[in-house]
């Protein structure tokens, strides 16, 4: 059953999110256009060609930020409605568990915050490309990075636990969003207002865990010697570890919670 | 055979407010059951519950002796009070949807219903009337094999004619060995296909017989004797 969830959760969200995204490349290739139109014209005075391209320039960032915004806010709003609002009286009486329910919307969306991530950061390296002394820079840095990488003996294995930290933090950040959603629901009145405060209310403990973390790494490396502390080698592989660890450990609290909420609370009044 | 639902001191409160109280019930297997009671009587909270929506606050609710989970849902085929289809989908997607999901469903019942009704099967949901739409919900629910049907409402804000079309579709198109518990307030419509009667009032049955013997022992329609009993 989980596959045909994931079937029509896919259904129900592909056409305006990927319209979305198709929209970023379709910026892009234009903010790109007129970037190289403004470069091929030299640097004489002021023209409409320049102010043209700073408008489709401040378009093209104002519209990264609204299909990012745009798309969280759909999937937030699509969680809700097909879980507590009036479709989730088709959901919760299909004849599926719970788990299945969580995990397959849980996956689509974090599917989609993915894709997304992958197209506004190809879009910024195609934008930036179009310089020849940008890119030149680009690829010098790139080449320092690793570099610095090999000298500092960061290995493929930091790398790729580095991208799967990445990847649960995504998981953490839609579970969280989730569990706040299904903790609102345990009200009978202002459920969207107390997911608002429960997101609050999460946000500052998690911000008070890290710093008390962050307080509690200066003080450790404050007793180590200063080039330990300043190796990129050893700043990386604590970075993934912890990273990895705090996103684990949220994936698992806010997935319990949702679930909970869903099997033990459900309240469709 | 044990009935099909059983409730055992069923309560569910609201804060203060007791939207059940104690209901101790049990619906036998291959009848037509009217769940009749005014607005705010618990109609609703009773059959949510059996459907696993809302949680108990005391008591219990069996389907097929077991609690409400995965297996009383592949049991029970429910219709709601409100609309819960999805704006994006089309008619023929939502039939395909039903029977990827429940076993029982009868893909040539709904599209022969469909076609009755003329409704396009490539149609999106979102573009047809509410009062289509409902009849689309009701189609799917009926097209099922179930055990138990539970009707929230059918007739309640559709027009005279829609409401013998939906009766209609209910009666011919029911599982003979599962039972239907349909809850309303609109006695007169129903009264002449139920076969048992539940009356509800303030979260506890006040009355659960044979619609006959009401007509028999009180000499007065199911409709009249409703209204003496919820009389203001």
């Amino acid at each position: 059953m989980l596959g045909k969830l994931m079937k029509y959760e896919w259904k129900a969200t592909w056409k305006l999110l990927l319209s979305a995204n198709i929209l970023t490349v379709v910026m892009t290739v234009l903010a790109r256009c007129m970037v190289s139109l403004m470069d091929q014209a030299g640097h004489s005075d002021f023209r409409m060609v320049d102010f043209m391209a700073v408008m489709v320039l401040f378009t093209y960032v104002g519209s990264m930020f609204a299909v990012c915004i745009g798309t969280t806010i759909y999937l937030i709003h699509r969680f809700y409605t097909s879980t507590y609002g009036d479709q989730g009286y088709l959901l919760h009486t299909l004849p599926v568990d719970t788990h299945h329910i969580i995990i397959a919307k849980v996956l689509v969306s974090a599917a989609w915050v993915t894709i997304n991530i992958v197209f506004i950061y190809l879009s910024v390296i195609f934008l930036l490309a179009t310089s020849s002394e940008i890119l030149h820079s680009m690829m010098e840095g790139m080449v320092d990075v690793i570099e610095y990488l090999g000298a500092e003996k960061i290995s493929l294995f930091t790398v790729v636990m580095t991208l799967i930290a990445f990847i649960f933090s995504i998981f953490a950040r839609v579970l969280k969003v989730g569990a706040c959603i299904s903790l609102g629901q345990l009200s009978s009145n202002h459920k969207l207002m107390l997911s608002f405060a429960w997101y609050v209310g999460i946000y500052v403990v998690e911000q008070m865990f890290q710093g008390v973390y962050f307080a509690i790494m200066v003080y450790v490396q404050e007793k180590a010697s200063y080039r330990s502390y300043w190796s990129y080698g050893s700043y990386f592989d604590n970075q993934w570890e912890t990273t990895l660890l705090a996103a684990i450990l949220s994936c698992v609290a806010y997935y319990l919670l949702t679930w909970y909420v869903m099997d033990k609370k459900l309240n469709l009044d | 055979m044990a009935p099909v639902v059983q409730c055992m001191g069923l309560t569910k409160t609201y804060g203060r407010k007791i939207a059940l109280n104690q209901v101790n019930l049990n619906l036998e297997r291959g009848r037509i059951i009217g769940l009749l009671g005014p607005n705010g009587s618990g109609k609703t909270t009773l059959i949510k519950i059996m459907n696993g929506l809302l949680k108990p606050t005391a008591g219990e609710v069996l389907i097929n002796g077991q609690r409400p989970g995965v297996d009383t849902k592949l049991r029970i085929s429910y219709l709601p009070e409100r609309t819960y289809l999805q704006p994006g989908m089309k008619v023929l997607e939502l039939v395909q949807y039903f029977q990827d999901f429940y076993p029982d469903f009868r893909v040539d019942r709904a599209l022969d219903m469909l076609a009755r009704l003329q409704i396009p099967p490539q149609e999106r949901l979102k573009n047809l009337s509410k009062g289509t739409k409902e009849k689309v919900q009701l189609i799917m629910v009926m097209s099922r094999d179930a055990d138990l049907y539970i009707l929230d409402e059918p007739i309640a804000g559709v027009d005279p004619a829609a409401r013998d079309y939906i009766l209609h579709t209910i009666v011919n198109n029911y599982n003979r060995c599962g039972s239907i518990l349909l809850s309303t307030h609109l006695i007169s419509d129903v009264e002449n296909i139920l076969d048992e009667v539940v009356f509800i009032k303030y979260g506890s049955i006040v009355l659960h017989a044979g619609a006959e013997q009401i007509r028999q022992n009180e000499h007065k329609s199911v409709d009249r004797f409703f209204r003496e009993v919820f009389a203001c």
